[in-house]
């Protein structure tokens, strides 16, 4: 299955993905030093955001979220990519000095955790295999 | 997007590298957004000045632009809060290592022209935009403050782009900056009366929840205080990403436009009901650990109202009462801050415990705050309670949460 998006930020990358209803704040949402999620009551609390295709609604909370994406990126334990319905200002910026390929406007239901995702973010697609 | 020939040189390096840079962040954004062109600026309130934000990368980031490029804001420039108290950083148990970090960034942005102003509440402290001006800030609750309470125009920068409108002087004109985005897309009915600090930040909770990054508009709330709102503001932005709101007959665009909200628009209610709901999710009896008042950084009327209730008190929990430099100056002469210590509470400058590093191992955290409420416990890996200033008070001084609301 191919999805068209529009492209955030440009750059193609595999991965698995880690699918969530909740926005995220990458302040406070996440640890920088470890990727995991911390947010308590968050529906991905406990995983781990390291090589995977992260795929979420979009951002919510702290300005201070553009570094910290940045930062877990730049400690090589953030996510290899980015999938939202509609990108917010915050971890778009976060994107782009993490140069993280990045897309939105997608219909995040059709995917699920698990999935392998091939991320073209310069032509604004993710392909998508399903591994059951 | 249209460039000026002056945006263009920018774009082209003649100014430098790192002009060039800040440049191209705001035209890749204002690209994506479908901005027509730049906006003239010259006022910044710069987030990610907290090492705790930035980490290393954000550090090397602001320290490149300011010792290897030699950069230079155009525009007045405000710093957010950080991650220490600047003077009583070992007092309050911040590591030496985080603490040497942390005074690197300062030196960086300083050194760019920054104003060290270290606090959320840079509107408390003498940047004040005017009506309509474009500005270029970050910290979640100012935005929504500077855009909702002043009607200055600003998206939610981050500290990448804040940096990169204060070395260029320009932001990309898109979002909050245009009239069309300024109208409500919600309507809540608020239907219980708002009592305190407390209240208006749980009624932001439950709204920012729901309407993410829209703009919604309030009706039926009576005379708000600068701190009602200020709580309002903070709580929006935390559970959701809340840049903009009115309020009928209150906020300026709500009064000036009769017509603020769109066509069709959605509304909510928030009645006895609803604040229940948000009560529960932040509440757990136990013996209280700490007390967190000022997040956003307490204004002078809170400090006094702190000291009134602490007058020859004495307390088993620990307070803190966050709040910017000059606020507490302000608060040392007119005598709160030494009434609020003889009662074993303590004054923190510059910093909070949602940006400062965790330095207690504490399990139960009570706060008027509802952004201080959601960030805790992930942050400092506790639970919160999120209740009104007195009744904290109350049970700081018993050392005990029985968890009666």
């Amino acid at each position: 299955m191919k999805l068209q998006g529009r492209c955030i930020v440009q750059g193609e990358v595999n991965g698995e993905a880690l699918v969530t209803n909740d926005n995220i704040s990458f302040m406070g949402t996440i640890n920088p030093n470890t990727g995991v999620v911390i947010e308590k009551g968050h529906e991905l609390e406990g995983e781990c955001l390291k090589d995977k295709i992260l795929v979420f609604p979009q951002s919510k909370g702290s300005t201070g979220g553009s570094y910290m994406l940045y930062d877990v990126v730049k400690n090589g334990v953030g996510p290899a990519g980015i999938i939202n319905i509609m990108a917010e200002s915050i971890v778009v910026i976060g994107a782009i000095v993490a140069e993280l390929p990045m897309i939105d406007q997608i219909d995040i239901d059709q995917i699920k955790t698990g999935d392998y995702i091939f991320l073209n973010a310069t032509e604004g697609t993710a392909t998508i295999e399903r591994r059951e | 997007m249209k460039l000026t020939d002056e945006e263009k040189k920018m774009l082209s390096g003649e100014y430098g590298e790192m002009v060039k840079k800040s440049m191209d962040i705001l035209v890749t954004l204002g690209d994506i957004y479908g901005a027509k062109k730049m906006l003239k600026t010259n006022n910044v309130h710069s987030p990610g000045v907290s090492y705790r934000v930035t980490g290393d990368a954000g550090l090397n980031f602001v320290k490149e632009a300011a010792f290897k490029y030699n950069s230079c804001s155009k525009c007045s420039m405000t710093l957010n809060t950080i991650g220490i108290d600047y003077d009583k950083a070992e007092e309050l148990g911040f590591s030496k290592e985080f603490t040497s970090k942390q005074r690197e960034l300062l030196k960086a942005y300083e050194k760019i022209g920054a104003l060290g102003t270290y606090s959320c509440t840079p509107y408390l402290i003498g940047n004040i935009p005017k009506f309509g001006e474009h500005v270029a800030w970050g910290e979640s609750s100012a935005v929504a403050y500077v855009n909702s309470v002043m009607g200055a125009r600003t998206n939610r920068e981050g500290g990448p782009t804040a940096l990169a409108a204060a070395l260029t002087g320009r932001v990309p004109e898109y979002g909050y900056h245009l009239d069309e985005n300024r109208l409500g897309d919600y309507l809540i009915k608020v239907e219980t009366k708002l009592e305190c600090d407390r209240d208006y930040g749980a009624l932001g909770y439950y709204v920012g929840q729901i309407v993410g990054d829209k703009v919604p508009v309030f009706e039926n709330i009576k005379d708000p205080t600068l701190e009602n709102l200020k709580a309002l503001s903070a709580a929006l932005a935390s559970s959701g990403a809340v840049a903009l709101y009115h309020v009928k007959g209150v906020t300026p665009e709500a009064k000036i436009n009769k017509n603020i909200l769109k066509d069709d628009v959605e509304e909510i209610i928030f009645g006895e009901k609803e604040m229940g709901e948000v009560g529960r999710k932040f509440n757990k009896s136990g013996n209280v650990d700490m007390v967190l008042f000022g997040c956003p950084h307490a204004s002078i009327e809170e400090i006094k109202k702190i000291a009134k209730l602490l007058k020859n008190k004495k307390i088993k929990s620990e307070i803190w009462v966050t709040t910017s430099k000059p606020v507490a100056e302000l608060g040392e002469r007119l005598g709160f801050n030494k009434t609020i210590r003889d009662s074993g509470a303590k004054i923190v400058t510059d910093t909070c415990p949602v940006l400062s590093e965790t330095v207690r191992d504490y399990d139960l955290m009570l706060t008027n705050s509802a952004k201080m409420a959601h960030y805790a416990p992930g942050l400092w890996n506790l639970d919160t309670v999120l209740i009104s200033m007195e009744k904290a008070i109350e049970s700081a001084i018993d050392g005990y949460w029985g968890g009666d609301l």
